[in-house]
């Protein structure tokens, strides 16, 4: 045997008891999302049912309003990504290009608003959006996860445009472009990736938040997703576990293989917006 | 005047985000200490100062005491629990072994699904009677009677410190493996060379190196543990009988279930001050690594 796959055997057996855990739950969800109901509180409790039941995910988009939640949920991502990258990419490419005074005071404030969180500031926010008009109105879970997600949106925009060379802007200039044109023609192209990998993270931030969607929406037809899934568990005698399980998995599966795609670029902008 | 105009284009590229984080971020914070310090009614109307009298009310509270003495056992358990798994997963993720990809794929799991449907997950997983952890344990022969995971404060707060833990593993995982690649191989080979132990090579070489990625690590675990509302709430609400409770959760309530708003913002700004003192620590821990802000980055 070589020394790698005697390596390889052993990492494996230290890792296994942590992977166990980590696998368990998504283990959890599948097996009750395909099980009938009348399996759920069998006892004493197994793993095993008698059939798949895929029907529970037809019954449960009927019943729990799962369309209605996945379309809230995806009006704010996308909102929310929108504004929180038009305001973004102006303010990373200042970062990036210029010096200004204030610079570091403007970091500074980054840093401070990345670690903000938001319950700290809930009853605030929730008065806030009272006097705005704005509860039980899903614009205002834009307006508040465009601000909390913009210091990490600026960061990760910063650092990728920071490797973006500027002699092709400053040849362009020699050529006699102006600013304007060189960066619309040439620098903007060259930040595409940049732009879509950060409105990913963005979108999965907001596609996730629990909290202020929690707070600001007070009638079940604006819920979002988690929050319309915990509404089916929380405060109920009869909790329907095979539909809470079926609604789980389809809510987190797609987006937990993108982020899991994805995940390898996060480390750029997230708290390491600083760190080399 | 051309040049004026030169030197405000950054300061409008930068003014439009910075007005809607001063709106939605700034402002609560000064609503929150006016509220703090006026008798609220339960619909929110301020009706006059009451000299801290909301200060006052949770200073005397034995409730505030405990979700505050929970909040530090929660916080800490959960740092260092999860610091303690991560360094040597981070280790073993950064040498060369069959399967690594998929080795890091599965760590990085808990990160991918939002924590509000990690604990929906594990509430049910949980369950006194039907949950699949009592089948599983049952199967295997280590209990023979269901356990009511969440019906006792005390099983109920472990299990969700590990929920915890589990959770803030891969994030750990990352920043670790962020330093750990970027250690001189050169220092190890001198190691070798002169004969130093797997141990002594770790506590000597890796661990000093490690230093202030580990720091970030903890206050950057710190602050987002401290205050994390979803597996607690989820799982339990602070209960059974405020068992449970940390700040956050207790601040929650407050707010939004028994109506004492002064109570609420006093507390929120008293939590706020916690979590301005840790962001301070961070900034100075960050600015320390990185002095020179005009130079462009290198590769990540």
């Amino acid at each position: 045997m070589t020394s790698k796959t005697t390596r390889s055997i052993l990492y494996w057996a230290i890792l296994s008891p942590l992977m166990v855990v980590i696998l368990f739950p998504f283990g959890v969800m599948f097996v009750t999302a395909v099980r009938p109901r009348a399996e759920l509180f069998t006892y004493p409790p197994t793993w095993g049912f008698s059939e798949f039941r895929w029907e529970n995910f037809s019954e449960m988009w009927v019943k729990t309003n799962f369309g209605g939640a996945l379309l809230n949920s995806l009006y704010v991502s996308i909102s929310a990504t929108v504004v929180a990258l038009v305001l973004s990419i102006p303010a990373a490419y200042a970062m990036s290009r210029y010096r200004f005074a204030g610079k570091g005071a403007y970091r500074t404030f980054l840093l401070m608003t990345q670690m903000m969180s938001p319950i700290v500031l809930v009853l605030g926010l929730f008065r806030l959006m009272m006097a705005l008009g704005l509860v039980n109105d899903l614009n205002s879970l834009v307006l508040t996860y465009a601000a909390f997600n913009m210091a990490f949106t600026i960061w990760m925009l910063q650092s990728y445009f920071n490797s973006i060379p500027r002699d092709l802007e400053e040849a362009a200039w020699m050529d006699g472009a102006s600013h304007l044109t060189s960066l619309v023609r040439i620098f903007l192209p060259l930040a595409v990736p940049a732009m879509v990998v950060t409105a990913i993270f963005t979108f999965i931030n907001s596609w996730n938040e629990f909290v202020l969607a929690l707070t600001m929406m007070r009638s079940s037809e604006d819920f979002t997703l988690p929050v319309q899934i915990y509404a089916q568990v929380a405060g109920r005698y009869q909790v329907e576990w095979h539909h809470v399980m079926a609604a789980t998995v389809l809510a987190t599966v797609p987006v937990a293989i993108v982020f899991s795609w994805l995940q390898r670029y996060l480390i750029r902008g997230m708290a390491l917006g600083a760190v080399k | 005047m051309a040049n004026r105009i030169q030197k405000s284009v950054p300061l409008m590229m930068i003014l439009p985000g910075l007005a809607l984080a001063v709106a939605i971020i700034g402002y609560p914070i000064f609503d929150l200490a006016w509220t703090s310090l006026q008798d609220v009614s339960r619909f929110g109307k301020l009706t006059g100062f009451n000299g801290g009298e909301n200060y006052a009310e949770v200073f005397g509270d034995p409730l505030f005491w405990e979700s505050l003495w929970r909040t530090g056992i929660w916080t800490l358990a959960v740092v260092l629990g999860t610091l303690a798994i991560s360094m040597p997963v981070a280790m073993i993720l950064n040498d060369d072994f069959y399967g690594r990809g998929l080795a890091r794929v599965i760590i990085m799991l808990p990160w991918a699904i939002s924590l509000t449907m990690t604990a929906v997950v594990w509430r049910w997983a949980l369950n006194g009677r039907a949950g699949l952890l009592n089948a599983t344990l049952m199967n295997a022969g280590i209990i023979d009677q269901p356990i009511e995971w969440l019906a006792t404060a005390s099983t109920a707060f472990v299990v969700e410190i590990l929920v915890g833990i589990l959770v803030s593993i891969p994030f750990t995982t990352t920043i670790l493996l962020g330093g750990l690649s970027s250690m001189p191989q050169d220092a190890y080979e001198a190691a070798v060379v002169d004969g130093a132990s797997g141990w002594h090579q770790f506590r000597y070489i890796t661990l000093p190196l490690m230093k202030p990625f580990i720091n970030i690590a903890i206050v950057l675990n710190v602050i987002y543990v401290f205050n994390s509302l979803p597996i607690i709430w989820v799982m339990t609400e602070g209960g059974p009988a405020n068992g449970t409770d940390i700040l956050v959760t207790y601040l929650y309530k407050l707010a939004f279930r028994f109506g004492q708003l002064g109570k609420a913002s006093a507390i929120s700004l008293i939590m706020f001050f916690v979590l301005l003192a840790f962001t301070m620590l961070y900034v100075a821990l960050v600015s320390r690594n990185d002095r020179d802000d005009a130079a462009p980055e290198e590769e990540v």
